[in-house]
């Protein structure tokens, strides 16, 4: 191989082997930087694409309408970093972008695992972040710094299994045995503990399978085996890594095994599951998320779907669209592109109108001293024909809900 | 536990085995022949994924014929990557320097693979959607997925088809001969070098195969050869390093202990029987199962 060949080979090769985050575009100096951590590599890449989607629709629509009043018409600037595929990587993401350049507010980093080493640098380092990340721990360790705007997996749960067995209940089909099936991911831990500690027992639903792994998942046999012998009424359902979930699914038709799936997160809600498993598996099939379209907000729907090609919204976007909003919003009551001033502005915030609170059901944004929104309730969604919809609550329902039969 | 449950386990341990079997005869093949430990192979396992999914997709051809399509084109690709790069820190020189070379080297191709994948074709996962995917064959109490068994007899024939070809062509003694001892070999008129090429091209024309059909039930992602190599190192030094039986029978067993592990263990641990095992092989034969066999294909 000449000398120029191997140049151009090399030089190709540190090219692709480099993060997926460049080097900063070159930028007016008076523009407000928002950081994002999320996994763009790895096994939850797609998750960090989503989100990214969302941040650049809301930047777009805040940027062509002025940008920060307060600020002289700051226009606001993503920085993102790919997390990958470890709690290490994301702290090492979390850093270099927070050290690298003045950043008023953080975003991120999906995944709860990630976000509570994220959130570690960020109150180290004095920047506010906004997470949608589930797992109660996050705002449990007293820092300054983070805002959660989900409600947390415990409230979640326990939520959750009020709404179903309502849900059950109504359509003449009480729930007596459940299952909870799923990873050993922060969120999910959070979720199944108080299940399985107090929660079922106190409506007198009997645990008959209990079964956690960590990703990946060799096969789906032996879970689906049990569900099959023991016959549960509702499987609680969190299997964040995608080829898992499939794996189970996919078991659940083989078997025949007929029961309701209570998904638990966003990640059951994404469009490449109509794909691989196609849209009569999926079918009456609900999860319980922080956030989904809502009755009112077709022409959000729309324009993401044009913009992006996504067949449809959910909450990865949707969230991250409302972070942005809400950290333009701490900006304005700020008056300055401070983290240190956003923070306080954020932990001050009372917000009920514009798109960060229309998007956040049930619609007001006000944080308590952890830094947990007050009021976060959340959102049951369901796949019909192929597509998620929301179906409770019913006021705001996108769909009616349908029991599985 | 009755007898039929107890089965259900073991056959659906030797129908997961049956893959990671034929993923770790490349690697083993790869390492008895060139001594390259190739950390890419279950990058180009990905790249299989992938093209069958494009066959799939695009010409309609079914997976599992795909799996087998998929075999020329990276047998070629082996001997280009071969000729271009692994060509230059194998066969001659400082041992110690080549092994530091070759592992930058497939680690180096490794990240390209895995991030230029993300790039070009986008995170998002992919799937081929077959009715035998959700479909079983009943034999008695048992259940066997259909996609997995015809997995695992294609891998079965494909092992069988190896091992002939090993054994029984020229090649394939000319192979075995350069790994056995290059310097002899080439006093045979062998050119080593070549062979390497071949070795590698087999290589990992045979995971991209694996590959194949795994997709046939398996999502297709960018990021999806972490959730297997481990398990072919493990396979390939169970087995004995550089002995395509012992990564044949290695597959096959972390494939079986995986699934037996559930018996005593939670789920949640189920890897940890395979590394359980894979210790206690090693204590007791450190050169792993066919180990006399070491250094031959």
């Amino acid at each position: 191989m000449s000398l120029l060949a191997r140049s151009i080979a090399l030089a190709l090769a540190s090219l692709l082997a480099l993060p997926l985050a460049g080097p900063p575009p070159v930028i007016a100096a008076d523009d407000f930087k928002i950081a994002l951590v999320v996994p763009l590599s790895g096994r939850w890449a797609r998750q960090g694409q989503l989100k990214k989607m969302g941040a650049e629709m809301a930047i777009e629509e805040i940027n062509s309408q002025g940008g920060i009043k307060a600020l002289g018409g700051a226009k606001i600037v993503l920085r993102e970093a790919d997390a990958g595929d470890s709690v290490e990587k994301a702290v090492s993401a979390a850093q270099r972008i927070l050290t690298r350049e003045k950043i008023s507010a953080g975003i991120g980093s999906w995944l709860s695992s990630f976000t509570l080493g994220v959130t570690e640098v960020a109150e180290r380092l004095q920047v506010p972040w906004l997470s949608l990340s589930y797992a109660d721990s996050i705002t449990e360790r007293g820092f300054k710094y983070t805002f959660q705007t989900s409600p947390v997996s415990s409230a979640q749960a326990e939520q959750a299994l009020e709404l179903v067995v309502e849900l059950a209940k109504r359509n003449n089909q009480p729930i007596r045995k459940a299952a909870v099936v799923g990873d050993n991911t922060a969120a999910t831990v959070f979720f199944f503990k108080p299940l399985r500690e107090k929660l079922l027992q106190a409506k007198g639903i009997e645990l008959v399978v209990d079964e956690v792994w960590t990703p990946p998942l060799a096969d789906a046999t032996s879970i689906v085996q049990k569900l099959r012998s023991t016959q549960p009424d509702l499987v609680f359902y969190g299997a964040t890594n995608f080829p898992d979930s499939i794996q189970v699914l996919q078991k659940v038709k083989e078997f025949g095994v007929k029961t309701h799936i209570q998904g638990v997160g966003a990640w059951l809600v994404t469009p490449e599951y109509v794909k691989t498993v196609g849209k009569e598996l999926l079918d009456n099939i609900q999860t319980v998320v922080a956030a989904h379209p809502l009755k009112g907000q077709e022409e959000l729907v729309k324009k993401f779907v044009q913009r992006t090609g996504e067949p449809f919204m959910t909450q990865d976007p949707l969230v991250t669209y409302a972070h942005v909003w809400l950290i333009k919003e701490a900006a304005e009551q700020a008056k300055s592109a401070d983290p240190k001033a956003i923070r306080d502005a954020l932990a001050k915030i009372d917000l009920s109108t514009g798109p960060a609170a229309s998007t956040l059901y049930p619609g007001r944004i006000r944080f308590d001293e952890r830094g947990r929104r007050i009021g976060a309730v959340p959102l049951i969604v369901q796949w019909q024909n192929g597509e998620p919809f929301t179906v409770v609550p019913a006021n705001l329902a996108t769909r009616p809900v349908v029991w599985h039969k | 536990m009755v007898a039929s449950e107890l089965t259900q386990y073991v056959v659906t341990g030797l129908l997961v085995g049956g893959v990671y079997a034929l993923m770790s005869i490349g690697l083993a093949l790869i390492f008895g022949v060139m001594r390259v430990v190739n950390f890419a192979q279950g990058d180009f396992m990905m790249l299989g994924m992938y093209l069958t999914y494009y066959y799939a997709v695009v010409l309609g051809i079914d997976p599992l014929l795909g799996a087998l399509v998929t075999i020329p084109p990276f047998f070629v690709l082996g001997l280009l990557l071969h000729r271009v790069f692994l060509a230059r820190v194998t066969g001659g020189g400082d041992p110690n320097r080549e092994m530091d070379a070759q592992l930058i080297l497939t680690l180096g191709m490794s990240l390209i693979i895995t991030n230029a994948t993300t790039m070009i074709l986008s995170p998002m996962p992919r799937a081929i959607r077959t009715t035998y995917a959700t479909q079983a064959f009943a034999v008695g109490p048992l259940l066997l997925n259909q996609a997995r068994t015809y997995a695992f007899f294609m891998a079965l024939l494909l092992a069988a088809a190896v091992y002939v070809f090993l054994t029984r062509t020229d090649l394939g003694k000319a192979l075995r001969a350069a790994a056995d001892d290059p310097e002899a070999a080439s006093y045979q008129a062998i050119n080593v070098r070549a062979m390497h090429g071949v070795a590698f091209g087999v290589g990992i024309a045979l995971v991209a195969a694996a590959g194949g059909l795994l997709a046939t039930y398996y999502p297709i992602e960018p990021n999806v050869a972490v959730n297997f190599i481990v398990l072919m190192f493990v396979a390939v030094v169970l087995g004995g390093l550089g002995s395509i039986p012992g990564a044949f029978v290695g597959g096959l067993a972390i494939g079986l202990v995986q699934s037996l592990t559930l018996l005593i263990l939670p789920l949640q641990l189920q890897n940890v029987g395979v590394f359980v095992a894979f210790l206690l092989v090693l204590y007791v034969r450190p050169q792993g199962l066919f180990g006399r066999r070491a250094r031959t294909v």
